[in-house]
């Protein structure tokens, strides 16, 4: 009698779903599936990613090398793609329940990164960070570049809205006339920008390109990425958008892996959550 | 994890590369007992260097209260507690205890703790406060009874820095020429895992550039041949740079080399954590040396002893080479002393200064006949 009434409570369900036009989203367990369409979205929340099947990605520790991160943080990232032929998009979206963006000393960020082999081999590279000779291209999104990019100052006081500063040298009166002279003079006070160091930026894109041959060797490549992170209920939804690499074809699967950092649990570098290499196939929907 | 030869310990250490000194390494002497705290340094390494947006809150010199002053705060307070008590042999000549790198916890690469925005909040928080209660029938002693000092701090160059061995991608490098430890600005990428790695809490992270600075021993002077800002603008003349000889090669004619490993009056700063720091201090005289062992070793007793002997029992050779401090912006590597002169000589063997063993003193008589007048005897 129990048993009868829960298939007729989930038959009711299903059809309540079929009247309303409602489909579940599909779950790709063992692979991510990039769905070929017309156009890609740059937008988290678009429609167009709806009818597209996820790929819950199981995060484990980063522990291979020191720093380890030791306990783990966030278990899953759900990772949906489609692509146009040109490029390919991936949205990944993770609970995290703080929103972390703002940097400054013991603040970390939340982020994401995917990373792809950077050529197609028999024997992939190692799944953290590549290796010497086989290195891997990634593409990495941060909240605080995110904050830059849809508008927030890129001030001291975005950080600290109470922040009282006397003075800076490239505000000086004397040099109030001429703006080459005083972007000079704030460059020398911020040498990371003088050098030319992406990371520090200032920032056009939320995404930053890179390529490793290995830990501790990631390096500056091309900005060939664009991306767009939004803050959901649960966490955070990322679009990284990134070239189609060409050995992936849709006879020709490929390895992706991502890597998701907390802010809130003091997360940078190589202490994150992340996975192994995952299978990335290109496939069309059943019709 | 290598074995490396720490001299300060007097034992071989773990560190997270091989030993590999610089042909030359950086050096200073603080002198202590000579500092006032007017925070010159302070100020002048803050104009020159960390006047950006970011470097705000960064004092890549600071000058604290000792004992309750800290920048950043409770920096030593913290990691003692985590090293939990160590210590050296009965005779000091070894240290027994857990360097940071021996003590690193599992995926660590050192022990170290990150400050919070807030513990850089209070530049000198204690400033000029006491380390006990003045009461009735308190007099005057030494050691004094209540007691404070200044401890004028910058980066210490160390031969094995925690900052380069706790970065995951070597954006840290000790330059070979002159063993100062820098924070490459086009590779860092802002894990401020240097700034938890670094006992004395002297890299700073960036909020603006997103990456790790740092003191650089003002290295565009150091190359000319000159000290750096803090040294040359010090109004008590209590700094002087140099080179330290690799252990056993030292020369009596090394400025550094004789302060530090020959006469053993000036001391590293907590030498127990590990990293061979290479700024040392002439410990303060009226300060109980069951405080400043733990800060400076246990070398404190005789280094004070020396120190107070030199001018009371006619040591010239120590004061007069005390009197080359803040006598010259040059950087002094070789020095002399001939009868009551004292010479100091620059990297190219050229003489730089030359000052008297005890300056000349007139006392003029407090009544000017010539002009009837009594002198004001103010400076």
């Amino acid at each position: 009698m129990r048993k009868a009434s829960i298939i007729f409570a989930a038959l009711a369900l299903a059809a309540a779903f079929a009247a309303s036009g409602c489909r579940g989203r599909t779950v790709s367990p063992s692979e991510v599936v990039a769905v070929p369409e017309q156009e890609i979205t740059l937008d988290p929340l678009d429609d167009a990613w709806y009818p597209l099947p996820y790929h819950p990605a199981k995060l484990i520790l980063q522990d291979l090398v020191e720093p380890r991160l030791m306990e783990p943080s966030t278990a899953e990232v759900e990772v949906t793609a489609m692509t146009d032929g040109k490029d390919v998009a991936f949205r990944l979206e993770w609970i995290d329940g703080s929103q972390n963006d703002l940097p400054g000393p013991q603040a970390f960020i939340d982020g994401c990164a995917i990373q792809l082999p950077s050529k197609q081999d028999a024997n992939v590279p190692a799944p953290q960070m590549g290796e010497e000779g086989k290195s891997v291209e990634i593409a990495y999104w941060r909240a605080d570049w995110q904050a830059i990019v849809d508008g927030r100052a890129d001030e001291i006081s975005s950080i600290y809205p109470n922040a009282a500063v006397d003075h800076y040298p490239f505000k000086a009166e004397s040099l109030q006339k001429d703006p080459k002279k005083q972007q000079e003079m704030a460059r020398r006070y911020a040498p990371a920008r003088a050098l030319g160091n992406d990371r520090s930026g200032p920032r056009k894109q939320p995404v930053e390109d890179m390529v490793a041959g290995g830990p501790g060797t990631l390096s500056p490549a091309s900005p060939v990425s664009s991306g767009k992170g939004v803050r959901t209920d649960k966490g955070w939804s990322v679009v990284i958008v990134r070239p189609l690499p060409a050995f992936l074809t849709d006879k020709q699967s490929a390895n992706i892996a991502f890597a998701i950092w907390q802010g809130e649990n003091n997360e940078t570098g190589a202490r994150k959550m992340r996975t192994g290499w995952i299978p990335l196939v290109i496939r069309r929907l059943p019709e | 994890m290598a074995r490396v030869n720490n001299w300060q310990l007097g034992r071989e250490m773990s560190y997270w590369y091989p030993e590999s000194r610089p042909e030359k390494q950086f050096a200073a002497v603080f002198d202590i007992n000579k500092c006032i705290a007017c925070q010159t340094c302070t100020l002048a390494c803050k104009t020159t260097w960390t006047s950006g947006k970011g470097q705000e809150y960064m004092l890549w010199n600071n000058v604290e209260t000792k004992p309750y002053g800290f920048y950043p705060l409770s920096w030593d307070l913290k990691l003692l507690e985590m090293l939990d008590g160590q210590q050296w042999s009965p005779d000091g000549s070894t240290y027994e205890g857990s360097t940071i790198f021996e003590s690193a916890p599992a995926g660590e690469r050192v022990l170290g703790w990150r400050p919070e925005d807030e513990d850089y909040a209070y530049p000198n928080v204690g400033e000029d406060d006491c380390a006990g209660q003045i009461d009735g029938g308190a007099s005057l002693q030494m050691p004094h009874m209540a007691w404070f000092y200044y401890l004028a701090r910058i980066c210490n160059h160390c031969t094995y820095p925690a900052c380069l061995a706790a970065c995951p991608r070597g954006s840290i490098y000790k330059r070979p020429e002159d063993g100062i430890v820098l924070v490459d600005q086009g590779r860092c990428r802002g894990y401020q895992e240097c700034v938890r790695g670094c006992p004395y809490k002297k890299v700073f992270f960036n909020p603006m550039t997103g990456t790790s600075e740092k003191c650089i021993a003002c290295f565009p002077k150091i190359e000319q041949g000159l000290q750096p800002q803090c040294f040359v603008n010090c109004i008590g003349k209590i700094r002087l740079a140099g080179w330290i000889s690799k252990p056993g090669e030292e020369r009596e004619d090394n400025p550094i080399d004789y302060l530090v490993r020959i006469r053993k009056i000036a001391l590293p700063l907590f030498p127990q954590f590990g990293l061979e720091p290479n700024v040392y201090y002439i410990p303060p005289i009226h300060v109980p040396t069951s405080f400043t062992r733990q800060m400076f070793g246990p070398g404190v007793d005789d280094a004070i002893a020396a120190y107070k002997k030199a001018a009371a029992e006619g040591d010239d050779d120590l004061t007069g080479l005390l009197g080359l401090f803040g006598s010259t912006e040059e950087v002094l590597s070789r020095w002399n002393r001939s009868g009551e002169t004292i010479t100091g000589f620059n990297d190219k063997g050229e003489e730089a200064v030359r000052v008297p063993l005890r300056e000349p003193v007139s006392i003029r008589p407090s009544y000017d006949k010539l002009y009837q007048i009594t002198r004001v005897n103010c400076p």
